[in-house]
């Protein structure tokens, strides 16, 4: 059964369109992901479920139910936001049972909910303090037990971690998303942090400019996005993007730019046309950075080899990334290797493309190939 | 030489501090002194006595002055803390149609002074029939550009999170502002208590205007028709008369000075 559905749901502050005809299905106990830059109308979505935002045209349902036009206390759902809004003048006790009490639930009702929680969230001994006592960490935890003692049809997650330091945000990200699988309750939780989106949600809504751009498993949207900002967006580091055009070579496709040319396979030029200008797009770690140029190289292979000299390694542990100008080419490309063997900088190196593992998009920016996919 | 300087700084600043409390200890105490010896500057009294105070009180109804003065300016300052936050919560933190006008409007009101308006305000009190009427003291004063304007700009600063939070744990508007906004605006609240109290308390223009019968004259209106018409007769009554108006903003002041100096300090009311 669906828990939350959009149909044709439109935003406009003035004379700018935030959202555009958005539609999509929640399934119910669902943890989806909302993952756009800034502007990319993820968190007035969010706001238009929670009633803070009125929509402009379309229907939102809340387990079938038509809410779009209900206040927030009437919907059912419960929110976390960015900067928590606990009441800085009321203790965690305060700020977690208040949305019970003025809902008028019975007081032992209320104790049993406020325990519950506390317990779940290792809050029990910080119930009497006020919010300006507590570390950034406790004070998320207060926010989101705050939205678990609502038992709420639908959590709702503004950016929750963006106040929290890199290590807080791994931790508390586990906790959401334990949370969540044991809670059962659908969840949409909003971020611009594709590290996020990708580890938390059982699928993801790719957003831009007001529009859904895709919308998948978060592993969908790295191995096959529909379209260069998916690519660019999903995936650390970022994918690396190289213009050229598409050439027939005795019945094969062979992507040509400076200094490279690769053999594409068949299924993957489906939607193309010869001779059009294309971005290829791979992602740094398909890179196989094969050290010295003193091994010869097929320059005209379809394997795809190309050289490159190395301007910056950066060593970050586990793997590291390596920086470098393809030679012949302007273009700058990054290559995530092991630690094992490392050229220094200055170094020239060969790279070798896997075709199987090339993305190519056309001049619109969509990927070609995939056509089917694309929402 | 660093302690010369320390002293001679020190004696400074307690001269300086005397001449401001001197004329109103001065006038404290001559109100309890006899007629003979009013004229002196001498702090403390040869002879206490009460006689000022009985003869201003036996004179004129100072008793009725006083609950006049307290019933209007209490009336006004709560008034101007209710609609004034409610005006200024819309203005800051709502959006409808024709706020920026509103916005503008208000702070217009700012740049009329106030002797301009007397004269049509009074045509329509007299229009009204509320001339000697506690109506005519009050009406007029209900709302006050200064604090919606003092109070809008506190209330921008209250972040957005807490009035979504308070809307999705289902409370209405007015409750946000009073339970929510009220609470953490303890230091404007206070400012624009006193300033409205203490402007109230003060009023002698407007009294005089529209208040005749003595039994609804406040305390500076009754005191100035009491000293200025002579019916004080001395020096120890007149000042004695005004130490009864001064004396509850003293008190007032030291209530609330303890918000005063925390919303100079700041307050983080970051959640």
């Amino acid at each position: 059964m669906p828990s939350v559905t959009f149909e044709h749901v439109r935003k406009r502050f003035g004379d700018s369109t935030v959202v555009e005809d958005f539609d999509l299905v929640v399934a119910d106990g669902e943890l989806l992901v909302l993952v756009g830059g800034s502007g990319s109308g993820k968190s007035t979505i969010l706001r238009m479920v929670a009633g803070l935002e009125e929509v402009t045209s379309g229907t939102i349902r809340i387990d079938q139910r038509d809410v779009t036009a209900l206040p927030p206390r009437e919907r059912d759902v419960a929110m976390v936001f960015q900067d928590y809004g606990l009441y800085p003048h009321m203790t965690v006790r305060e700020n977690l049972s208040l949305g019970l009490r003025l809902r008028k639930i019975p007081r032992q009702e209320i104790d049993r909910r406020v325990t519950w929680a506390a317990g779940m969230l290792g809050l029990a001994s910080l119930l009497d303090r006020k919010p300006k006592q507590l570390s950034g960490g406790q004070r998320q935890r207060v926010a989101m037990g705050r939205a678990m003692v609502r038992e709420p049809k639908v959590f709702l997650f503004d950016e929750p971690l963006s106040n929290l330091d890199a290590g807080l945000r791994a931790q508390m990200r586990i906790e959401i998303g334990g949370l969540q699988r044991r809670l059962k309750t659908t969840t949409i939780y909003v971020t611009h942090d594709q590290v996020e989106a990708m580890t938390l949600g059982d699928r993801i809504v790719v957003l831009a400019d007001g529009r859904i751009q895709q919308i998948g498993r978060p592993i969908d949207l790295y191995r096959a996005p529909v379209n260069r900002f998916v690519a660019g967006f999903i995936g650390t580091p970022p994918m690396n993007f190289v213009e050229g055009t598409l050439r027939e070579n005795n019945g094969q496709a062979v992507f040509i730019t400076e200094g490279l040319s690769i053999g594409v396979p068949r299924e993957k030029t489906l939607t193309a046309n010869p001779t059009q200008s294309l971005t290829l797009g791979i992602r740094p770690e398909d890179l196989r950075v094969e050290s010295s140029a003193a091994q010869s190289v097929d320059d005209g292979s379809s394997a795809g080899v190309l050289r490159g000299r190395v301007v910056l390694v950066e060593r970050l542990g586990g793997t590291s990334h390596v920086h470098f100008d393809v030679a012949g080419g302007g273009s700058r490309m990054m290559a995530s290797v092991s630690n094992d063997r490392l050229p220094i900088v200055g170094e020239t190196i060969v790279v070798r493309v896997p075709p199987e593992r090339v993305h190519l998009f056309g001049a619109d920016g969509r990927a070609i190939g995939r056509t089917a996919e694309i929402v | 030489m660093k302690q010369l300087r320390r002293i001679a700084l020190y004696a400074g600043l307690t001269i300086a501090a005397i001449t401001f409390i001197y004329p109103f200890l001065w006038m404290a105490s001559a109100t309890f002194k006899p007629a003979a010896e009013a004229g002196s500057l001498a702090l403390i009294p040869h002879d206490i006595t009460l006689d000022n105070y009985r003869t201003m009180w036996a004179r004129a109804p100072f008793g009725r002055a006083l609950v006049n003065s307290t019933f209007v300016a209490t009336t006004i300052t709560l008034a101007v803390l209710v609609f004034g936050s409610m005006t200024a919560y819309a203005m800051a933190r709502l959006n409808f149609r024709g706020r920026p006008a509103l916005n503008a409007a208000t702070i217009a009101v700012l740049m009329v002074p106030g002797q301009l308006t007397l004269i049509p305000l009074y045509t329509l009190i007299v229009q009204l029939g509320w001339i000697d009427t506690y109506a005519a003291l009050i009406v007029p004063y209900l709302f006050n550009a200064t604090a919606i304007l003092m109070l809008r700009q506190f209330f921008l600063q209250i972040p957005q999170s807490l009035i979504d939070s308070a809307r999705m744990d289902g409370m209405s508007e007015p409750r946000i502002l009073f339970t929510i906004f009220w609470p953490l605006s303890k230091p404007v609240l206070s400012i624009v208590a006193i300033f409205t109290f203490m402007g109230a308390w003060n009023e002698v223009l407007w009294p005089l205007l529209v208040v005749r019968e003595q039994n609804l004259m406040t305390l500076p209106q009754l005191l100035t028709v009491f000293a200025l018409g002579g019916g004080a007769g001395t020096v120890g009554v007149s000042l004695a008369s005004a130490m009864v108006l001064v004396v509850p903003v003293v008190i007032a002041y030291m209530f609330l000075q303890r918000n005063f100096i925390e919303s100079m300090a700041g307050s983080g009311i970051k959640g």
